[in-house]
């Protein structure tokens, strides 16, 4: 009797499998249909097919003629793709240390007007950012950081404002038992040395975690990143300059160049996130959970 | 709790402790030396004489400092603050060709009169503790103890005032990028700052509460029934784009971590992969694949399931659904990753007498995993849903906010959230004016929203719920 | 005294000595050459195509003459939409040469972002361009703009191995259904509703000041004319053969485009050897036939308001060499761009153009697109977008007449 039961149960429990199985498969397909349609359509000729829409997905005949054309003496994309690299490595590294500094402060220390700092970034954080936008512009522009300077303004102003995101890293923080710091400040340690030698170290996918985020951001500013380089196309990242070819009557045919262009800036992205997912997940899940 | 009858309470401990810090400065002036009360003008006179040169050097650098800054800047903008300017620009024709002669530029005027008010603030703050540190150094001497040198002070940075060390920019970056312009912006919603007052050409001015009668006025010229159409939406989708995302994300997680379930690997990094391709590449790829004549209406014509093109972006309500669904797309895999981890997380045993007790897998998910997920991930949820009224992307990158309609002012659309009609409103329309009250409606919707969640979550109402 | 108000004194003062050295000038006493021109750098916005012919064509200039030795130009792919709203937002920061399409200017010019041209310059617009061109550049009796084309309007671009018989609407979308192909027009824009509220007699037309502000209005769609041609596009958007839409290179499955002359090598590309144009067909309402019309609309070149005495003379010959006819012949032979220069339109390969002859041909039927609120084209948008929904598919003409007259009101309150 009691084996029926097991055999019936391992049977029902393989039909649920099964059903899993099939979900999960049908989930990868909607998941990745957009992604291979897009390397698909990059490979259409724009030269001898089409560069423009198509209501079909796999090109009549496989050519690298997008690819060339962006990096072919035509068309600034390289300059772009550089522009972009620079923001999101000099985002990655500086955001990192200010939201470092900041989570640490605010974890290992109390002081006076602690909380009503904490409170005051919290509200400020429910102001909708877009509205400050024509004002940002304004101020960089006193300091010349638009236009030809929009690359270094781009960076200053998302790396001032970064240390409002210290919640997630924070929360990591206040998981280290403070017993290691009471521990260190009795051998007569200083805070800073306390935070540099015992404390970071114990910090890996927090900081990687921050790094990531922050270096993938930049990829996907278009908004202030167009105000900012204020038509000057060489402060252009990549999010303007492709965005400018699907949204803008001039660039009739750019499609499937829109579509290169994407999956290139797709593939770095790609390839470090997915090397790095492990700490992402561990520092999403240590630091967002314990908040 | 005590937060909430703390307001009136730190209203009163605000005077009392003004009033003490008056008669502080009183004292100090009173009882110090001749050093201190020259302190009072010259910053860090007293410092210098007493060796303190750092401090004393600090001082009086940043009291030249402000000095000069109102002298050369600030106190023109202050003066015209008031009026926000009244040089009007003109044109002078009376040559080959016009020459322009800009007058007051009003936005630089709020600009900078807002930032001198900070200068004054903040200096007044450092001369109080110029003062501060006046007493003190009476009171060492009084006391016969030695002053804090400059080396002492350098390394006090590092180690008693580390804090403050670590704070020091960030705090500077957040005044001047967030605090600044957001005050700015609350300034603008009560001037006339719109495509006919453009500076530098004309001026603007202050209209006192105009702007926000015309929100909530209710005429064919005014905004009130737009604000609320689209206020409505911006809930709904909120609400969808978070816990529709949540409980099928939790669902995929599950799915994938049951036991028996191979190659957990890979239909994870098949879900990843949409968080690290740029949503302007793929949601501009969906807009397309969905327009009339797009890849999924093509191939549903030619299959016979239907006759005509399904208008999936100009019909409101399939517009709306067709947003939350894509946004389901973009949000499972990061909904998937948290819980995955959290999953792993839930002690084992919890499960196990569970089943001893004789509960199916139905009443252990309502009993035990779906309390535990909202128990850790309720202030997530919570932020999600705050960032979710303000997601402007995945809304701008698909559909712009339309379909458009005549019921709607302002060229707001039916799938607009507030924020993305307050940028079509400054970007579009250079409507600053208006786009300055619905962003003060946005923050106003977001506090009161978060502040009565955050009283209901378990996590905040009970702390030691699953310890 | 501060600073500022000193700075502004100083520039107060520089320019009444300008300008005493200019009216000495305009009565003979001081010839041009005793302008100060100083040296700089000019910026120019233009559409991408025409980026590298303005750069060569303005360095061409500038070396002309050797008075504008010590300028430069920066010539930026800014498309015509973007220029407009940039200079907007910065007037400071903007180009100080520009290129825009024509409903963007009264916008501009309240905006304080377009220098008046006086004196020569405006003769020079008023004598050498179409007249319609030469008024698209005024607000009020001022001119603003040198002409740069006159091609901004629209006609139909049709595959001729689908498309039987060009001159019906019913045709078109008869010939396209069966075929499974489209029809594409944007309805849902202020530019291109008006081919059937003009076709059937309506009138949409403001008056702006020399300030830019609207100061009348002339809007007749509330009318009996107005319910036809809002019928006939109620009927056009039920069809399983229309699509929304006025760019050929997003269109997938089309037969038949209205579109205008920047599209005419995408329409090449799209349709191969089936590639033809024609004027917009006609509509039949109830018996009678109506010919479509619509916009005839210009791209204008347009200059920053200038501080500088000296800047403001170059930029200014710039910009009108710049629209000169020499120069938009050559665009025309290097991007196809439709003159708005008379001399350059009677040019024999301009006149053999089939995409610019099909828009001459319906010129005939349109109106010189005059200057429109910003809000006029955003109303239009919601008006054709709740057309495009279904909103009106079963409404008696009485409700039609009442929607127009909502229509019609609120379009007459953006004016004065």
């Amino acid at each position: 009797m009691n084996e029926k039961k097991l055999r019936s149960k391992s049977k029902h429990d393989r039909m649920v499998n099964a059903v899993i199985y099939i979900v999960l498969i049908l989930i990868s397909i909607v998941w990745l249909f957009p992604f291979v349609g897009l390397v698909l359509q990059s490979f259409r000729s724009y030269a001898t097919e089409y560069g423009g829409m198509v209501a079909y997905m796999v090109p009549k005949e496989f050519s690298l003629d997008n690819y060339m054309w962006l990096f072919g003496s035509e068309s600034s994309f390289p300059r772009w793709y550089l522009n972009t690299l620079i923001i999101a490595i000099f985002v990655a590294i500086l955001n990192t240390i200010m939201i470092v500094a900041v989570a640490y402060a605010l974890s290992r220390s109390r002081f006076a007007g602690r909380t009503f700092m904490m409170q005051l970034w919290l509200i400020l954080g429910m102001f909708p950012g877009f509205l400050t936008m024509i004002c940002l512009y304004f101020l960089l522009k006193q300091f010349g950081l638009t236009q030809q300077g929009a690359i270094p303004g781009l960076i200053l102003v998302t790396c001032a404002s970064s240390g409002m995101g210290y919640y997630v890293c924070k929360g990591y923080f206040d998981t280290i038992p403070k017993a290691l710091d009471e521990a260190a400040r009795i051998d007569g340690a200083s805070n800073a040395r306390i935070m540099m030698t015992i404390i970071m170290p114990l910090t890996k996918p927090i900081i990687i975690y921050t790094a990531l985020t922050a270096f993938m951001a930049p990829w996907c500013d278009y908004v202030f990143a167009s105000y900012v380089a204020f038509g000057y196309s060489d402060s252009y990242n990549v999010a303007v300059a492709l965005t400018r070819w699907v949204w803008t009557n001039d660039y009739q045919g750019y499609y499937t160049r829109f579509c290169a262009g994407g999956v290139l800036v797709a593939i770095p992205v790609t390839i470090l996130f997915m090397c790095l997912q492990k700490y992402y997940v561990e520092g999403v899940t240590g630091g967002a959970v314990k908040g | 709790m005590s937060e909430k009858k703390g307001l009136s309470s730190s209203v009163s401990r605000g005077f009392t402790r003004f009033g003490r810090n008056l008669a502080e400065i009183g004292t100090t002036f009173k009882e110090g030396d001749w050093t201190a009360k020259l302190s009072f003008v010259i910053m860090g006179f007293g410092q210098l004489v007493h060796k303190q040169f750092l401090r004393g050097v600090l001082f009086l650098g940043l009291e030249i400092l402000f000095i000069y800054y109102m002298a050369t800047f600030g106190a023109a903008y202050l003066v015209k603050l008031p009026t926000l300017g009244t040089v009007e620009t003109y044109v002078d024709k009376s040559g080959i060709v016009p020459i322009t002669v800009y007058g007051d530029n009003s936005f630089l005027i709020l600009l900078y009169g807002i930032l001198t008010i900070f200068v004054i603030a903040a200096f007044i703050f450092i001369w109080r503790m110029n003062v501060g540190q006046q007493r003190q150094i009476q009171k060492l001497k009084e006391a016969g103890r030695p002053l804090p040198t400059s080396i002492q002070d350098l390394k006090s940075l590092l180690n008693e005032h580390f804090a403050a060390t670590l704070l020091a920019i960030p705090n500077l970056g957040i005044f001047v990028f967030v605090i600044l312009p957001i005050i700015f912006m609350i300034c603008i919603a009560f001037t006339n700052y719109d495509a006919n007052h453009q500076s530098p050409t004309n001026l603007f001015w202050w209209v006192g509460f105009e702007n926000f009668k015309n929100l909530f006025s209710m005429g064919t010229s005014g905004y009130g029934s737009t604000f609320f159409t689209v206020l409505a939406w911006t809930l709904v989708w909120a609400f969808f784009a978070t816990f529709l995302n949540f409980f099928l994300g939790l669902g995929v997680a599950i799915m994938i971590n049951k036991k028996g379930i191979k190659f957990k690997k890979l239909w994870r990094t098949i879900l990843v992969v949409t968080i690290a391709v740029p949503q302007f590449v793929s949601l501009l790829y969906m807009y397309k694949l969905f327009a009339n004549d797009g890849l999924v209406n093509t191939w549903l014509l030619n299959l016979g399931i239907i006759k005509s093109y399904i208008p999936f972006w100009s019909n409101a309500m399939y517009a709306r659904v067709l947003i939350i669904l894509i946004n389901v797309w973009i949000g499972i895999p990061y909904m998937m990753l948290m819980t995955t981890g959290i999953l792993m997380n839930i002690p084992e045993d919890l499960y196990e007498s569970a089943r001893i007790d004789g509960a199916n897998a139905w009443q252990m998910f309502r009993s035990i995993t779906l309390p535990y997920m909202f128990f850790v991930l309720g202030p997530y949820l919570l932020t999600s849903f705050t960032g979710n009224l303000n997601n402007f992307n995945v809304i701008y990158l698909l559909t712009q906010g339309n379909p458009t309609s005549m019921s709607l002012s302002g060229g707001a659309g039916y799938t607009d959230l507030l924020i993305t009609w307050l940028y079509k409103l400054t970007v579009n329309d250079t409507n600053y004016r208006m786009a300055a009250v619905i962003g003060i409606m946005v923050f106003a919707v977001t506090a009161i929203i978060s502040l009565v969640v955050y009283r209901l979550l378990p996590s905040v109402r009970d702390e030691e719920g699953f310890q | 005294m501060n600073r500022i108000s000193r700075r502004e004194f100083l520039r107060g003062s520089a320019a009444s000595l300008a300008t005493l050295a200019l009216t000495g000038a305009m009565t003979g006493v001081v010839s041009a050459d005793e302008i100060e021109y100083g040296e700089g750098t000019i910026t120019i916005w233009v559409a991408d195509e025409v980026t590298e012919f303005t750069k060569t064509k303005a360095e061409e200039f500038l070396a002309s003459n050797e008075n504008y030795s010590g300028y430069t130009v920066s010539v930026e792919s800014v498309g015509e939409g973007d220029a407009a709203s940039n200079m907007i937002t910065d007037v400071e920061a903007g180009a100080d040469i520009y290129g825009f399409a024509q409903d963007q200017m009264a916008r501009l010019v309240s905006a304080g972002a377009l220098m008046e041209l006086t004196g020569d310059y405006a003769t020079f617009v008023a004598e050498n361009n179409d007249s319609g061109a030469a008024s698209a550049a005024m607000s009020g009796e001022s001119t603003y703009a040198f002409p740069l084309t006159s091609d901004n309007g629209y006609f139909l671009y049709y595959d001729s191995t689908v498309i039987t018989d060009p001159t019906t609407l019913e045709q078109i979308l008869a010939d396209c259904e069966a075929a499974g192909k489209g029809f594409y027009m944007e309805i849902n824009s202020g530019w291109y509703q008006p081919a059937f509220f003009f076709g059937t007699g309506c009138t949409a037309t403001y008056e702006s000041d020399e300030t830019g502000a609207f100061v009348g209005s002339d809007i007749t769609y509330a009318t009996d004319e107005g319910v036809v041609a809002f019928k006939k596009i109620i009927e056009l958007a039920g069809s399983s053969a229309f699509y929304n839409g006025s760019s050929v290179g997003d269109a997938t499955n089309a037969a038949a485009v209205v579109s205008g002359t920047w599209d005419s090598s995408a329409a090449k590309e799209l349709f191969g050897d089936g590639y033809a144009c024609a004027k917009l067909p006609t509509f039949t309402v109830d018996d009678t036939e109506y010919q479509m019309s619509g916009f005839g609309g210009f791209k204008l070149l347009g200059v920053k308001p200038q501080t500088e005495v000296g800047k403001a003379v170059v930029c200014m010959e710039l910009a009108e060499y710049l629209t000169s006819a020499e120069v938009q012949l050559e665009r025309y032979n290097e991007v196809g761009w439709g003159p708005s220069n008379i001399e350059a339109q009677a040019d024999d390969a301009v006149q053999a153009d089939e995409a610019l002859s099909a828009l001459a041909e319906q010129l005939a039927y349109t109106i010189p697109q005059g200057q429109y609120p910003d809000d006029f084209w955003t109303l239009s948008t919601s008006f054709g977008d709740d057309i495009i929904a279904g909103n009106y598919n079963d409404s008696s003409d009485e409700d039609l007449l009442a929607a127009l007259t909502t229509f019609q009101e609120t379009l007459q309150s953006y004016a004065g």
